[in-house]
């Protein structure tokens, strides 16, 4: 008897279904499912069928997440409907948490591939915290959430963007060129879901508001914005931005001979308490990597290329990344071949690992240059139309990740347990996910 | 904003418009209002949650989510106004009870319109940044029942009431209490303090006001505190069961400030009941309770210390200048430590071993100690009596205690070197007339005094131990080379190095020839073993034990002193002896011969002697005869010296002047060793320097160390200043 009064009925649609509150539970209080079964609203599931005016389909694909935690979707049934009827039931965590697994750069699977309607080629893509991600074209950033449905493009007063970062689900920081004396362009916070413009940052210089170019970004996990500027006097460094409040709470000037302005890369050492600053070839003539500390406003950290003997065009270093946990500096060329910099030593040589160079014949119409990544461990780098994923204290290839069309990759991003790839020929980026764990 | 305009450019918004019933939002409203009512109305069975679930998403889909939100906060509004016309009208104590139930209801309706509203909680209020539903509800709640003009004062004053009732001993709804002010929390922590936390201070702040007046006029320091405590603890219950746990503090800073920090002055002075009274008769649970809940309000303890510490220093004033308890140092001694047992289990039992208490019991024992010149001699004498006699049968751990306490009482002393010179001659005493009781004892108060002021302070003193120790073997030697001395008197010598004693001038006297004799012949033995020393007798320290027979033939034998057998020596020839004759045969000087007299003839039950006439004074006619009717139980009687145990007038000046004539090489001394370090130093900080050199030894005098410095620039070790005369310059 027990056991029956724990069933219960649903007509569906003109469908049954039968159940048990016990399954049902596993919706949680905040769902349709936890609120018809308050004590609030005497219902008595013994004697009566309880009818939903929704699509049967869909919810035999929810009630069964219900019950084992997978998810299976039917090809006759589309994402967006299976969305819609998750979201009226309030179920639509539960679809995004069994949707993909864990990130595995070794396990990865293609599982979409979204064109994009503006014309000309991606600046940068990036992969927001809960799976969407946002896409530069020019002077439009095209932004998306998990399920892939696009929102309102965000532009600040329609300058070229350098580059964009996700604060948090919800916010969006943009950095973008100036106009000559027009005081536009900068950098702009946006809300991802309604694309409205929230914050503008400001450069202010002998308490004077200036305007300015922002080129790359990062963040801290202590709120803090950091981000390349060049003012139209002499106000190239880094600056930095608190948040929470948006008010400007640093400035870290350049010196003279050495580049931060113009960096194309920031990245924050949490560990080290340092940023990143690395400015590459072709932007400089020369490379310039540095790290900055900037509670005592030093420079704690440089290396650069200039006179490097073995500077052949063959080693320019075309993006840097920092690993704090085997402290050096990753550097890759044109060639894909990656070098290392040992962190500990000042002024040290790049050590590079002798790859073969497989590229060097059959170069791509558009070529790209490598960009790296780094996620929990796994090196991953971006060379023409593949990525390859380095593992393990030597950076041994263990995976590629490579698809037939839409040419070199330009950007590519982790995030949210997603890896997305923007491509350069055609006006597309993919989506690689880590499959659910396997059943048994 | 650019959304919409995009949105136009779409061909699927004309499905839209085509779809939607014109009416289509109104009826849909309509359906949800009418149940929101019926939840209020607790009429909720008939409904189906499903299809009001699906109405609501509906109109969040179809872009009604505008429409939905004002409409659930009117409807809501318009009932929360209805409710509220309703608890207003219950009467008396229904009115709250009516409150809470409603309370309830709102809690149990708005959780069911929460659930309704689910999909646009979570959709449209998320995306437009709008006040979720719960707390919306909340507001509602507070803006249209809590702050409705006709309850909000109503119930203010019903909860401030009841808890006045609860004060004055009525028993009231605890329950009901706590879920009421359980809402105000509900509703936010301004809320609660805004409409019922400050409200709440201000009213116990006025109740403990007048209430405390009323308890100081009639009750005693005692009574008073025992209210105050048992108040401060019904308010800490209060808190406890039904008020938010952070007002705690904030009522108790209420009660502490109105019952304790308004009255401690008038609550300490009170007469016949206050701080002085408690301590004076020993109330250790008042004081305790007064430390408890002085402490918890600012200045209270340093009033208690205060009060204490003046009450202490007059207490003592009195103590230590009363002329009749310095007639006896033993007993001076006893009370002041007496005093300090007192005080210190007042400030372990009721002061909780505070630390500044401790300190403010040392200073003033200290102030007053040093009230009276002939505290050190006191203490000395204090020891000096326990360690002759009063010590024994006493265990060691006793022993220990009483000497720490006694270097307690030494450690307030400021003229150190003053009680080292006492010491110095009531050690002496007791070593030379073996009446130490414990050489342990002795050793350990010599080490404690060691520890204290260093090694410098105890070297002479140990001195005297070693010659001790010395005069053993060497009385050993003695006898080992002259055997035939096994016949006859004995004499025991105690050789004493002159510096480590105290020096007493040598009183010559005529030794019985069988005494002297024997004294030659030690001499030459001494000497001849140790060349180049001098021996000098000091015949007013040594004592004799002689053998005598009385009429009837009773033998006793008589411990006295060396002067006193020189006179009874003198009977076995003579009768009767005239005051002058004893006089010119012993040469004892006049002082010393009478004292010695006295104790001989003027002690009943111990007068060998007798005198003629009979009284109690010697006088310079006065005739002695052999006691011949002498009887004693004891076969050994020991004749004391009739010794003033305190010093005599010119005796206390001569210490002192010793003690002076000591202190001017160590002043010297400090003065060399600052000036040789500093080079160049003004008046004032010298004596600075040097008093706060000294301070462990003696208070230096500051026209002492002037004096010495005069004296040094006259010895060429200073010179002034050319220029500066207040300066003055280490010459090397």
């Amino acid at each position: 008897m027990g056991i029956s009064k724990d069933r219960i009925k649903f007509n569906v649609g003109g469908r049954l279904f039968e159940t048990t509150a016990t399954t049902l539970a596993n919706a949680g209080r905040n769902s349709f499912f936890g609120a018809l079964f308050d004590d609030g609203w005497n219902l008595s599931p013994q004697d009566s069928v309880i009818f939903v005016d929704r699509n049967s389909d869909c919810f035999a694909v929810l009630l069964d997440l219900l019950r084992t935690g997978d998810l299976n979707v039917p090809a006759n049934i589309p994402e967006r409907l299976l969305h819609r009827e998750a979201s009226f039931y309030g179920l639509l965590d539960h679809v995004r948490t069994a949707r993909w697994g864990p990130f595995d750069g070794n396990r990865l699977r293609l599982s979409d591939s979204v064109k994009g309607t503006s014309p000309g080629d991606g600046t940068a893509i990036r992969a927001g915290p809960d799976g969407g991600c946002c896409v530069a074209h020019g002077s439009v950033v095209h932004v998306y959430d998990w399920m892939l449905e696009e929102h309102s493009p965000i532009n600040l007063d329609y300058q070229r963007v350098n580059d964009v970062g996700w604060i948090d689900s919800d916010n969006i920081v943009l950095s973008a060129c100036e106009r000559l004396g027009r005081g536009d362009g900068g950098m702009g916070l946006f809300s991802s879901s309604s694309g409205d413009l929230r914050y503008k940052f400001q450069v202010s210089h002998e308490n004077q508001v200036k305007s300015y170019t922002a080129g790359a970004l990062s963040f801290s996990p202590d709120y803090e914005i950091f981000a390349s500027c060049k003012g139209r006097s002499n106000e190239y460094g880094i600056g930095v931005w608190d948040q929470i409040t948006g008010k400007q709470t640093d400035f870290f000037y350049e010196s003279p001979g050495w580049s931060l302005g113009d960096a194309d890369k920031l990245q924050w050492l949490n560990g080290k308490n340092c940023l990143l600053v690395a400015t590459l070839f072709p932007r400089k003539d020369n490379c310039y990597i540095s790290l900055l500390d900037f509670r005592d406003k030093n420079m704690v950290w440089s290396w650069s290329d200039i006179g490097s003997p073995m500077a052949t065009d063959e080693k320019r270093v075309r993006d840097a990344i920092a690993m704090e946990d085997s402290n050096s500096i990753c550097v890759v060329n044109e060639f894909e071949d990656l070098g290392f910099i040992d962190l500990r030593m000042y002024g040290g040589s790049v050590r590079w690992s002798s790859r073969s160079k497989l590229m060097k014949s059959k170069m791509p119409d558009e070529p790209c240059y490598p960009k790296l990544a780094l996620h929990e461990g796994q090196l991953f780098s971006s060379m023409n139309d593949s990525i390859s994923v380095f593992c393990g204290p030597d950076w041994v290839l263990t995976s590629r990740l490579r698809r037939s069309y839409g040419g070199s990759i330009c950007d590519f991003s982790i995030g949210g347990d997603r890896l997305f790839a923007l491509h350069s020929e055609e006006n597309v980026f993919d989506v690689w996910e880590t499959p659910p764990p396997p059943i048994i | 904003m650019s959304n919409q305009k995009k949105r136009n450019f779409q061909i699927e918004a004309f499905k839209h418009r085509v779809v939607v019933d014109p009416k289509y939002a109104d009826k849909t409203w309509q359906i949800l209002e009418r149940a929101i009512h019926q939840i209020y109305n607790q009429d909720a069975s008939g409904l189906s949650f499903e299809e009001l679930y699906r109405n609501a998403y509906n109109m969040v889909l179809h872009k009604f989510g505008e429409k939905l939100y004002t409409g659930f906060i009117v409807t809501m509004t318009a009932h929360l106004k209805e409710k509220s016309k309703l608890i207003e009208a219950a009467q008396g104590g229904s009115f709250l009870e009516e409150l809470n139930k409603k309370w309830n209801d709102h809690n149990k309706a708005l959780e069911m319109i929460r659930d309704i509203l689910m999909y646009m909680d979570r959709t449209y209020i998320e995306s437009t940044k709008k006040t979720h539903v719960h707390p919306m509800g909340l507001s509602l709640w507070r803006d249209n029942v809590v702050h409705f003009t006709k309850i909000h004062t109503r119930l203010l004053n019903t909860l401030l009431d009841l808890v006045q009732k609860e004060r004055t001993g009525e028993v009231i709804d605890r329950g009901l209490m706590r879920s009421v002010i359980k809402m105000f929390m509900d509703l936010g922590e301004s809320v609660y303090q805004e409409d019922f936390e400050k409200p709440f201070l201000d009213a116990s702040s006025e109740f403990y006001k007048v209430e405390s007046q009323e308890f100081i006029e009639s009750c005693d320091c005692g009574d008073y505190l025992k209210k105050a405590e048992k108040r401060l603890t019904e308010e800490i219950d209060r808190v406890a069961h039904y008020l938010d746990p952070k007002s705690e503090e904030k009522i108790t800073s209420v009660v502490e400030k109105e019952m304790i920090a308004n009255h401690m002055q008038r609550l300490v002075h009170m007469d016949n009941s206050g701080l002085v009274y408690m301590l004076l008769h020993d109330k250790y649970e008042d004081l305790g309770r007064m430390y408890n809940l002085f402490r918890r309000v600012t200045n209270g303890l340093l009033t208690v210390r205060d009060v204490m510490t003046s009450h202490l220093r007059e207490m003592g004033k009195q103590l230590v200048t009363d002329p009749e308890k310095s007639k006896d140092p033993v007993e001076f001694v006893q009370r002041l430590l007496d005093e300090r047992d007192k005080y210190d289990k007042v400030i372990s039992t009721a002061f909780g071993n505070d630390k500044t208490f401790q300190n403010a019991l040392n200073s003033s024992f200290e102030y007053f100690i040093n009230l009276n010149a002939r505290s050190p001699e006191f203490i000395s004498l204090f020891v000096d009596d326990k360690l002759r006699k009063g010590i024994k049968g006493i265990v060691d751990v006793d022993v220990e205690v009483i000497l720490d306490k006694v270097m307690m009482l030494f450690r307030y002393l400021q003229e150190k070197d003053v009680f080292e010179k006492y010491y110095k001659q009531h050690l002496a005493k007791r070593l030379l007339s073996g009446k130490t009781v414990s050489d342990d004892a002795e050793r350990s108060l010599i080490v404690k005094l060691k520890t204290e002021c260093g090694y410098q302070f105890t070297s002479k003193l140990e001195g005297m131990f070693t010659d001790m120790k010395t005069s053993e073997d060497t009385m050993r030697g003695f006898y080992g080379s002259h055997p035939e001395l096994s016949e006859g008197p004995t004499l025991i010598v105690q050789v004493l190095t002159t510096g480590s004693w105290p020096t007493q001038p040598a009183v010559p006297c005529n030794l019985p020839a069988e005494v002297s004799v024997l004294c030659e012949k030690f001499r030459s033995y001494y000497l001849g073993t140790h060349t180049g020393r001098r021996l000098t007798w000091q015949t007013n320290m040594g004592t004799a034990d002689i053998k005598a027979v009385f009429g009837k033939g009773q033998k006793h034998e008589l411990n006295v002193s060396t002067f006193q057998m020189c006179v009874l020596m003198l009977f076995n020839n003579a009768d009767r002896l005239s005051y002058k004759e004893i006089e010119q045969a012993t040469e004892i000087p006049a002082s010393d011969l009478k004292r010695c007299l006295q104790s001989l003839a003027c002690v009943k039950g111990k007068n060998v002697i007798k005198k003629e006439p009979m009284s109690k004074d010697i006088g310079e006619e006065d005739s002695f005869y052999v006691n011949e009717k002498f009887t004693s139980k004891f076969y050994k009687v020991k004749i004391g010296t009739v010794v003033a145990q305190k010093e005599t007038e010119p005796e206390k000046q001569e210490t002192r002047q010793r003690v002076e004539e000591d202190r001017k090489p160590q002043i010297e001394a400090a003065i060399v060793r600052i000036m040789k370090s500093r080079k160049i130093l003004d008046h004032n900080n010298i004596i600075a320097e040097v008093t706060k050199q000294l301070q462990p030894r003696f208070l230096a005098n500051p026209t002492e160390i002037k004096k010495r410095i005069e004296s040094l620039i006259e010895r060429d070790f200073l010179e002034r200043d050319s220029t500066d005369r207040k300066l003055y310059r280490y010459l090397a």
